[in-house]
């Protein structure tokens, strides 16, 4: 069999394995559909270059496969096709890098009414942070972590005492509300990641990393860790729950703050010490 | 000062090539004048005994080939252990003894071993080696004795990275990036003797290429032969020297990093490490970024992809010129697109960093110029397949791995395309996305142009000709094998799959991969195993190849012309060559045969209408 | 490139351009030992760009105050200290030493033995002064409690990055100082006139080996100079 058949069933295989493909995108649940549209355009392009490339190398070997004699053409040099080439190159690069930069400005301008919740990464596992009624998140420091302070909150910060502390896996979000998450780690690299809502972005130790999203779709997802992180990284699972306003308002009520943690802890100390009393 | 080494003076105006190849009015008994040399005969160092004529042997091509014997043994190593992945991906509860530690730990060893130990010593030090003062027309490197220990030290490297997998805890697994400041943590497999010998052998590794790398730039620039320009050289030695020149300014990053790395974990510095809880407690370090080691590594990382790359295009763009009977259309072009790529791949290392944390600002500048690295990268695309239009096409093994270089690399590196657009890469970094698109552009277009061009220099390294039918089996097996374990994967990365994950667990559309999974995973099988044909070809062909004689293929660059086939020590016998043109005058119209060595001066072929080179 | 467009170029870039151009050397009439040091010091500074660049990222984000250098690296004098004053008899000392170098590469061309021999012999004495000093300094911090993972004087990162990058330079210095003493005594031998075989390198000696270790001598001098910019005057 002529190799150029070959060559033409791999290129014809790609397409229609990419036309029939049972594994595709997950349903969006974010407004980043701009990603998915921008990776829709460079497969227009690249994939365009790709199957016009290696169609006229299978021509080219059809066509021109060895025969004594055959007359070859000698031109080392077309210095117009090379022009045209890199002018229509260049044109393709810059179709596909201006709509995806725009889109990346949107990544990093976080809007205004965005809620704020910190996620802390951990070996292996995640927590959450809501800033509370003030709006504020309270600041926290790694060192300053306790088994009676988990999240390490300044104690000096009055910001820092409505924080709602989530210290199960799962997050709650309220659909149609952009949210702006903010990383922290407590140990190694981490990496919140929901394949429906796109966006993602490494959790460093040392500093607060963010990215924003608006979830529009009701419904369970669920997060993976998507940066290397030791032994448990693959089973470093979370879960988002994204939700009406009513149900997410009643789920907040629900949540403790660090105030309320800080009060249960004193009235433990007290019954310690009242039991100790009595005891004595 | 006086520089008393060359003693001949020569006037600027003789020294440009414009005004010896005849055309600039010089009457017609000059037009095979080449420059006198302007410098004397190298004085090489002959080995008698066994260890200095095979062991401590100062003959680049006997370095070379033990660089490329090293290299494909560490390679072997690495293949070995992608199955051993496989199987746990495909078919995860087979093999209890493949734990999530050792899978990590196969996973560091297996990506170190392929880009470092295995592509980036085969190309620079195999192929460059034994090559470069061939193709240029010299008897040896300019300085032997360093070359020598070059080996030896990449050598020595190569024993410290397989001592790891003997220590207590075992090889490192913090995957090949050697992220901290997992890598010297607890949580991650061999953060103790594991990690500190894997720097130690990276660091060696430096050091050795860095001996090596000079020898190749120098006898490149200063000890070409008369007649030999740098507009001459055939793009082999362009793509391996941009690649040399890259190594020798993007390593030291990499020998930098390992060495604060290794100062965190042994005298427990905090260049990398800031303040971490660790099982309840607050450890000692405090103050380091992660991120620096992360801007420092992919200085380093980024150019090394290109240090793999580079001498596959100039050494793909011989195989096809000389396979297909047709000069590399727009020569010119092709190795100032070398030099380009080159020189731009120091702008783009943040482009692997993009969720990593840094100011989001440097997004856009390094998104922009991953882009435009795509425009040189793509002219040589487009020129390879000009080369082929209105060409010979020999359809031999050597010309299939072309091809199958080709439709490779531009699927590879239109996938780079999309990772290089920073919104993109938001949803497909750190997915199988990732890994598909580097093992098509870095692993299997290479890979083909190794293969293609063993089956193109065998003859002349070993004086016989491989077999074409078993190479054909090679070929195919591989090719279509390996495409079908890539192409699929990048579909994992649109569902989500992240990678470096040990197992799927319980994701409901994670899990849907299952089948997906288990197809890779048997091709996997099957293309690793099929490349046991290859290894019987070379065995076998050693003893029962037919005999090549001079110049098989009938190429034109000087490596095909030494006096005896293999070439001895000094390459050249009594004279040095002198050349007279570019190496890619095929088919020249109004010459008797096809091609017309460098050698050939232009008396020999006055009828043909060459081009000016 | 068309001899138009050659003619019509500047000179120094005509010159530059017919050498690139041209064939067997790029570097006319450059020893190949020469453009091999050139290009492996070029790729020595990358190393040391990236040690000072990491230093310069460590020093900007550090969250705990950094130690005042004035301060730190002081010598008393009797009971009053004067800051940075050995640091500035040890560039004294590694400038002057490339002085005494430059000038054996002089001679050395001139095929003077005894004026070549004895200035490499003091560059070299001038190499080992510095790294002496460099000992003691370690050896007065390390006595006041300063260690490559904490110090008493401020941020962590601090004496690590001076321990590993003196360390460095300190490293290459005393390399250079071996070769030194190597070459002093092959210049005294005559292995340089009679074109003696290295016992290692099995190559013929030649004059311009000195001036390729006066090269890498220099090197390690300015590199010294950015180090005592940055770390210590900063």
């Amino acid at each position: 069999m002529h190799p150029g058949i070959i060559f033409l069933g791999v290129i014809v295989g790609s397409v229609l394995f990419h036309i029939f493909t049972p594994w595709w995108w997950t349903d969006i649940a974010s407004n980043w559909g701009a990603m998915d549209d921008t990776i829709n355009l460079t497969f227009w392009i690249g994939g365009g270059v790709f199957i016009l490339v290696c169609l006229f190398m299978v021509y080219c070997i059809f066509m021109f496969s060895y025969k004594e004699g055959r007359n070859v053409e000698y031109k080392p040099e077309d210095h117009k096709l090379e022009k045209i080439l890199t002018i229509a190159t260049t044109l393709g690069v810059i179709a596909l890098l201006a709509p995806g930069l725009i889109v990346y400005n949107n990544y990093i301008n976080v809007p205004k009414n965005a809620l704020q919740v910190e996620v802390n990464a951990w070996q292996w596992g995640w927590q959450y942070r809501l800033p509370g009624e003030d709006g504020i998140l309270g600041t926290a420091q790694v060192a300053k972590i306790t088994d009676d302070n988990p999240f390490g909150i300044n104690l000096d910060d009055p910001n820092g005492k409505d924080d709602i502390l989530i210290e199960d896996d799962v997050l709650h979000l309220k659909t149609d509300r952009p949210v702006k998450i903010l990383l922290r780690s407590l140990d190694v690299l981490h990496n919140y990641y929901v394949p429906q809502f796109r966006a993602k972005m490494d959790a460093i130790p040392g500093i607060i990393t963010y990215y924003w999203f608006e979830p529009n779709k009701i419904g369970e997802y669920e997060v993976l860790c998507a940066e290397y992180c030791g032994v448990g990284h693959y089973a470093m699972r979370a879960k988002v729950i994204v939700e009406s306003e009513g149900n997410y308002e009643n789920w907040i009520k629900e949540q403790e703050t660090f105030s309320d943690l800080i009060a249960k802890q004193e009235n433990n100390k007290l019954k310690k010490t009242l039991v100790a009393k009595t005891n004595d | 000062m006086s520089d008393e080494y060359n003693q001949k003076n020569t006037p600027l105006e003789a020294q440009s090539s414009e005004t010896m190849s005849g055309t600039s009015g010089a009457s017609s008994k000059d037009i095979d004048y080449v420059r006198p040399a302007e410098l004397p005969e190298q004085d090489l160092y002959h080995g008698h005994s066994f260890i200095t004529k095979w062991i401590f042997c100062q003959d680049a091509k006997v370095i070379g080939i033990q660089y490329f014997l090293t290299a494909v043994f560490t390679g072997v190593v690495g293949l070995v252990l992608s199955w051993l992945m496989r199987l746990q991906l495909g078919y995860p509860d087979l093999v209890p003894f493949i734990t999530a530690e050792h899978y990590y730990q196969f996973v560091t060893m297996h990506g170190m071993i392929m880009v470092v130990y295995f592509l980036t010593a085969l190309f620079l030090g195999g192929f460059g080696n034994y090559l470069i003062p061939l193709m240029v027309g010299a008897r040896d490197m300019v300085f032997p004795y360093v070359n020598m220990l070059s080996f030896w030290m990449f050598f020595i490297a190569v024993c410290v990275l397989m001592a790891s997998f003997f220590v207590p805890g075992g090889p490192t697994g913090a995957g090949w990036t050697l992220y901290p400041p997992q890598a010297i943590l607890p949580g991650t497999p061999g953060s103790n003797m594991g990690i500190i010998l894997m720097l130690t052998s990276l660091s060696l590794f430096v050091i050795g290429f860095t001996m090596g790398g000079l020898n190749y730039i120098i006898t490149i620039l200063q000890a070409r032969t008369r007649g030999m320009t740098l507009m001459r050289m055939p793009l082999t030695i362009w793509g391996i020297f941009t690649a040399t020149a890259l190594a020798m300014l993007a390593f030291p990053a990499l020998l930098v990093s390992c060495i604060m790395m290794t100062l965190d974990k042994m005298l427990e510095t905090s260049f990398f490490m800031p303040a971490i809880l660790q099982a309840g407690e607050v450890l000692d370090y405090g103050g380091g970024s992660p991120v620096l080691f992360q801007h420092l590594f992919w200085f380093f990382g980024h150019p090394e992809v290109y240090i793999v790359a580079l001498p596959a295009f100039g050494i793909v763009s011989d195989l096809i010129s000389v396979h297909a009977r047709k000069n590399i259309f727009g020569y010119r072009m092709m190795v100032w697109a070398i030099v380009g790529i080159g020189a731009l791949s120091f702008f783009v290392w943040a482009h692997h960093m993009y969720v990593s944390g840094m100011n989001p600002w440097f997004g856009f500048f390094f998104a922009t110029t991953t882009l435009i690295i795509a425009v040189p990268t793509a002219l040589k695309v487009y020129n390879w397949i000009i080369t082929l239009f209105r060409a010979n096409i020999r359809m031999n093994t050597v010309m299939l791995f072309c091809l199958g270089f080709i439709v490779t690399f531009v699927n590879g590196g239109i996938t780079g395309i999309f990772l290089g657009n920073v919104a993109v890469d938001i949803p497909l970094s750190d997915t199988y996305f990732v890994i598909a698109h580097f093992h098509m552009v870095m692993g299997i277009a290479p890979l083909m142009v190794i293969m293609g061009a063993v089956y193109h220099w065998f003859p002349l390294v070993t004086g016989r000709m491989l077999s074409e039918k078993l190479g054909k089996w090679h070929f195919w097996f591989t090719f279509l094998g390996a495409y079908s374990i890539y192409f699929p994967m990048h579909y994992l990365g649109f569902i989500g799959v992240p990678r470096r994950y040990y197992e799927m667990y319980d994701s409901p559309y994670v899990t849907s991969a299952t089948g997906m999974n288990e197809f890779i995973t048997v091709a996997a099988l099957i293309v690793g195993f099929s490349q046991l044909i290859f290894i019987y070809n070379i065995v076998a062909s050693l003893s029962i190849g037919k005999p090549a004689g001079k110049n098989p293929w009938k190429a034109n660059s000087l490596e095909w012309l030494t006096p005896e086939v293999p070439p001895a020590h000094g390459n050249w016998g009594e004279k040095l060559p002198v050349i007279y043109r570019w190496p890619y005058d095929f088919n020249v119209p109004g010459a008797k045969e096809d091609y017309i060595t460098q050698t050939t001066p232009p008396s020999e072929v006055i009828n043909a209408e060459v081009e000016k080179t | 490139m068309s001899d138009n467009k050659l003619n019509n170029l500047p000179v120094g870039f005509k010159g530059m351009a017919q050498d690139m151009g041209s064939d067997q050397t790029a570097f006319k009439g450059v020893q190949w030992g020469k453009v091999m040091m050139w290009i492996f010091l070029l790729s020595d500074t990358f190393v040391f760009s990236c040690f000072l660049i990491s230093y310069m990222k460590g020093r900007a984000s550090t969250v705990v105050d950094w130690p005042n250098t004035s301060e730190v690296f002081s010598l008393h004098v009797g009971s009053v200290p004067v800051p940075l004053l050995l640091i500035a008899i040890m560039t004294f000392v590694l400038i002057t030493s490339s002085g005494t170098m430059a000038l054996a590469v002089k001679y050395g061309y001139e095929k003077n033995r005894k004026m070549c021999g004895w200035l490499i012999l003091a560059t070299a004495i001038g190499g080992l002064t510095f790294v002496g000093m460099q000992v003691f300094e370690w050896s007065k911090l390390i006595h006041e409690g300063v260690r490559p993972w904490e110090n008493p004087f401020g941020a962590k990162q601090f004496g690590s990055f001076f321990f590993m990058i003196t360390g460095f330079h300190g490293t290459h210095v005393t390399i250079g100082v071996i070769f030194l003493f190597i070459y002093s005594r092959k210049v005294f031998r005559g292995d340089f006139d009679k074109g003696k075989r290295g016992f290692f390198t099995t190559m013929k000696s030649d004059y311009v080996a000195i001036e390729i270790l006066g090269l890498y001598w220099h090197f390690v001098d300015l590199v010294w100079v950015f180090i005592f910019a940055f770390f210590y005057l900063w």
